[in-house]
């Protein structure tokens, strides 16, 4: 199945809800050429400040005022305003994520701190340094000497002004005087020509215009030109309008009468106008007269005065002007301290963004979700640190997947090992066997159940060392044979051993295995414990049924002859001597009594050796010791035989008569061990986890020493004074031959307890 | 019929920002926001004969720094804001007619002459020149009936002010809120009797 990869990218701060950006609308602080355009930007507003601080001084006062001024102060107040927003949005942003425990804020604030404050310290110290050396500069702009100076220029050209401007108006009232008695509404103006030449050839004015009152005429209403006398160095291009206004003014009485006429560089023209007033007081007429200065003199004068002028604009303007090259280094400062902030904030971004994706994608890797994938934003070094992180996670899915592969394959081999660990650990319970692992150290590591019966020991012992444990006296064989095996790592050691269990003798066939690794060297020993008791048992019956056949037939073919010799020596001496017969007749009545006897004993001992194989059917046990023991009643007056039956006893495959046999047998021994006198109790019992059905026969006799237990099952062991002494032996071999076993044991309180185990 | 009833000059109050405040103390040395102390502007509406005119005049209009800014031969301007207006309870009050008056003046240091000028919502009303500074007082301070509004657009009995406002350019202002410092302000109401 193809992996399904998911991909990290930038989170958006604002509106999740907003559908990603396409790849070609990424944020300005990802975009190198808006970046760049921003930078431009920046250095292009940098040099139009510079640019316009240094036409600053050729501005128009209004524009500086009034545009400059304000722009520079607005300029200047967004960016404050820009500035203090940046780093409140910022320090609200860091309390938020501070307390959303959001990762890299505190970096992202000491960052950005960092940066402005390696900035902000500087630049405040330069803005205030500066601004001070602007206003102690703008201060020392002006002094006394140079204000001296220039006051005493413009003075000068004032007061010459002045001056020439009071002389030619002194010659025009002269010449107005000197014109009251003339008629002006002469045709003939040469005379008044002639009177006028002198003034003008003499050089005391340039010119000299003469008005009289009269009829109105064009835009003078009341005044006519009557003549005009010019200098030849009068430059070309001047108008009559200027004279024309100052004698219409003058006329009206207005004691404005001296004007100015600029030339431009041919220089200036100076009109001085007086009213021609006749005897009587009666204005008839009115003289203009004009001096001229010169281009170069009427330029220096100027420049002087503008010169001064300047001087004292600058001076009056000082303040707007500070202002405005203060405003320039506020406005620097700020968009230093906002760069500076932008850039810690874009730096910050650009450094925390991709180690955020890269914790993100982290903790889903973490999580289990190996198919994360981060989608690289850059190609810097952050760029190929996410290929490199990709590429890891690519290689961890992989290994990823080939390690659930190898699991499933290791789990299912696992359990296969379990099931036959299992299926192993069943057998060695289950079996008759037991066995006992030991390993290189010498500490057991397996003990089954059998062979904690067999020796009697606790499973707990595992992980105890063997020495310890076979310290035991009655399994120092198994220690020897467990040194034994350990030294000879090559073949088996096997042996027999008998351990005393219960007063009795328990035949062990033990074979102890060293088990070697793969590289030789010892991984510890193995024992193998098999329980040849009945086996033993069963070798001394059949040895046992053989001496009995054996004995049979060579003890029963004389006994014949015997019986009949005694026979008839009885008849022979029955006619003889009384004491004789009565001898011969006392003899031969032992004689054949004893054979009888022997004839008896031979054929139990017949019977012994040809015991038939039992022919087991599933038989009712309870019923059977039931029908048995009711073949007692009412024959042993002081002996009570109680039944004591489980009900859960299923059918078990036995030979009926034989076990009848058993349970006679046994309870015959009982009422003579009692001596007639006594309780005997016959109880069945169902062993469902053993397998087995047991048959108890306890009595309350005197019980049998335990010296004398092993040999009860022996032929010819009686401890009765008649008998064969092959009852017990023939039970044990009934027994035996049903798959069973028998043991005698006390009966408590006191008395004899027979226990016979037949499987079911 | 003309009605005067109160002159209520009053003075713009320069404010202090916030933003200024923060820098303040960067540029506390540099000084203060010059402002211009004592002036008053007093404010006459007329309505007669189908117009409304009105006379103001502006006392100690020429200040210190203004004269300084005349003597060094900048072109100085008194500008007048006359507003005619409606006061309304609940919203803005309305504006009637509003006209812009001028009054600049140029001292040429050479010829020592000043030459005045004044215009009416941008139309050139009068130049003349003078070398008498009573006269340029005069000329840049006190006005008479410069019409505001013809009486058609007043209702009857109906509550107005003239409010006049005038600053100077080019302004002595200060760096760093150059906004409304040299604002001097008057306003008359009256009660339009036709």
């Amino acid at each position: 199945m193809p992996a399904t990869v998911t991909s990290i990218t930038p989170r958006r701060t604002s509106g999740q809800g907003r559908p990603p950006q396409s790849a070609s609308r990424r944020p300005f602080r990802d975009n190198p050429r808006l970046i760049l355009a921003g930078i431009g930007a920046l250095v292009a507003v940098l040099v139009a400040i510079l640019a316009v601080a240094n036409r600053t001084p050729r501005l128009s006062p209004d524009f500086l005022t009034e545009f400059v001024l304000y722009a520079l102060s607005a300029a200047d107040l967004t960016m404050l305003v820009a500035l203090v927003f940046v780093l409140a949005r910022n320090i609200v942003k860091l309390v938020v994520e501070g307390r959303r425990a959001r990762p890299f804020a505190r970096f992202r604030a000491k960052l950005v701190a960092l940066l402005l404050g390696m900035t902000l310290v500087p630049a405040v110290l330069v803005l205030a340094v500066g601004s001070e050396l602007i206003r102690t500069s703008v201060e020392r702009w002006f002094n006394a000497p140079m204000d001296e100076i220039l006051t005493s220029a413009n003075q000068i050209a004032g007061d010459y002004y002045h001056e020439r401007q009071m002389l030619v108006s002194d010659h025009a009232k002269r010449i107005a005087r000197a014109l009251a008695s003339v008629n002006l509404g002469n045709p003939d103006v040469r005379p008044l020509r002639d009177l006028l030449a002198p003034d003008v050839t003499l050089q005391r004015v340039q010119m000299v215009e003469v008005y009289r009152v009269g009829r109105a005429s064009g835009s003078l209403p009341g005044l006519e030109p009557v003549v005009d006398v010019a200098a030849p160095a009068l430059p070309p291009g001047y108008s009559r309008a200027a004279a024309d206004r100052l004698a219409a003014q003058a006329l009206t009485g207005s004691s404005d009468t001296r004007s100015i006429e600029t030339l431009g560089s041919s220089g200036d023209l100076l009109h001085a106008a007086a009213v021609i007033r006749s005897k009587d007081g009666r204005a008839t007429g009115v003289v203009v007269a004009t001096d001229y200065l010169t281009g170069d003199l009427a330029v220096r004068s100027r420049r002087m005065t503008q010169a001064f002028e300047d001087y004292n604009q600058l001076r009056v303007l000082k303040r707007p002007l500070a202002g405005v090259y203060l405003s320039f280094f506020l406005m620097v400062t700020l968009l230093i301290l906002v760069g500076a902030t932008w850039m810690g904030l874009y730096l910050a971004k650009r450094i925390t963004r991709p180690v955020q994706m890269l914790a993100a994608a982290a903790r889903e890797i973490g999580a289990g979700h190996l198919d994360q994938r981060v989608e690289p934003q850059s190609n810097d070094e952050f760029g190929s640190l996410v290929e490199a992180f990709n590429t890891m996670a690519g290689e961890l899915a992989t290994s990823r997947r080939n390690v659930e592969r190898s699991t499933i394959e290791l789990e299912r081999k696992h359990i296969e090992t379990e099931i036959r660990r299992r299926y192993t650990e069943t057998i060695l319970e289950r079996i008759t066997t037991g066995v006992v692992s030991v390993d290189a150290a010498g500490a057991i590591t397996t003990i089954n159940s059998a062979a904690a019966r067999l020796l009697s020991l606790d499973r707990a012992i595992v992980g105890q060392p063997a020495r310890a444990v076979f310290d035991r006296a009655d399994l120092q064989p198994l220690r020897a044979l467990l040194a034994g095996a350990g030294r000879a790592k090559t073949e088996p050691a096997a042996q027999d051993i008998a351990i005393p269990r219960q007063q009795q003798e328990l035949h062990l066939a033990v074979v102890a295995t060293a088990l070697v690794g793969d590289s030789g060297a010892p991984e510890g020993v193995v024992l193998v414990l098999d329980d040849v008791t009945p086996l033993i048992r069963a070798q001394k019956v059949a040895a046992w049924r053989e001496v009995a056949r054996r004995l049979a037939h060579e003890i029963k073919n004389p006994l014949t002859p015997i019986q009949l010799c005694a026979e008839r020596l009885r008849r022979h001496f029955a006619g003889g001597p009384p004491a004789a017969k009565d001898l011969v007749d006392e003899c031969a009545a032992t004689i054949v009594g004893e054979v009888e006897s022997l004839k008896d004993l031979v054929d139990e001992f017949s019977q012994f050796a040809r015991m038939p194989a039992p022919r087991t059917v599933p038989t009712d046990l309870g019923q059977l010791v039931a029908e048995t023991l009711a073949l007692y009643n009412g024959i042993f007056t002081d002996v009570g035989i109680e039944q004591r039956t489980a009900a859960d006893v299923p059918l078990v495959r036995l030979d009926a008569e034989q076990i009848r046999r058993v349970v006679i047998n046994l309870v015959d021994n009982a009422i003579e061990a009692m001596e007639r006198r006594g309780q005997i109790i016959v109880e069945t019992q169902l062993d469902a986890p053993g397998g087995v059905v047991r048959v108890i026969v306890a009595d309350n006799g005197p019980g049998i020493p335990p010296a004398e237990r092993e040999k009860l099952f022996l032929p010819y062991y009686s401890t009765k004074r008649r008998g064969s002494g092959l009852g017990l032996a023939i039970v044990r071999r009934i027994i035996a031959e049903h798959g069973g076993s028998i043991e005698v044991g006390d009966n408590m309180p006191r008395g004899t307890r027979f226990t016979i185990e037949l499987p079911c | 019929m003309t009605n005067r009833l109160k002159m209520q000059p009053r003075k713009h109050e320069g404010t202090k920002r916030l933003v200024g405040l923060v820098f303040a103390v960067a540029f506390v040395s540099l000084g203060s926001v010059a402002r211009a102390d004592g002036q008053d502007l007093s404010v006459m509406p007329i309505a007669r004969d189908g117009q409304v005119v009105v006379s103001f005049e502006l006392s100690e209009g020429l200040t210190e720094d203004v004269r300084d800014a005349i003597q060094s031969g900048l072109p100085t301007t008194f500008s007048y804001e006359l507003e005619l207006r409606r006061s309304t309870a609940t919203w803005f009050d309305r504006t009637i007619a509003a006209v812009t008056m001028t009054a600049t003046v140029r001292f040429d240091n050479l010829t020592r002459r000043y030459q005045m000028s004044r215009t009416l919502d941008g139309r050139v009303e009068d130049a003349r020149p003078t070398e008498d500074q009573d006269a340029v007082r005069r000329w840049m301070t006190r006005f008479e009936h410069v019409p505001l509004s013809t009486t058609s657009a007043l209702e009857a009995d109906g509550e107005y002010y003239v409010r006049v406002r005038a600053h100077t350019q080019p302004r002595n202002t200060w760096f760093f809120w150059p906004w409304g410092h040299d604002w001097v302000l008057g306003r008359a109401k009256f009660t339009f009797i036709p």
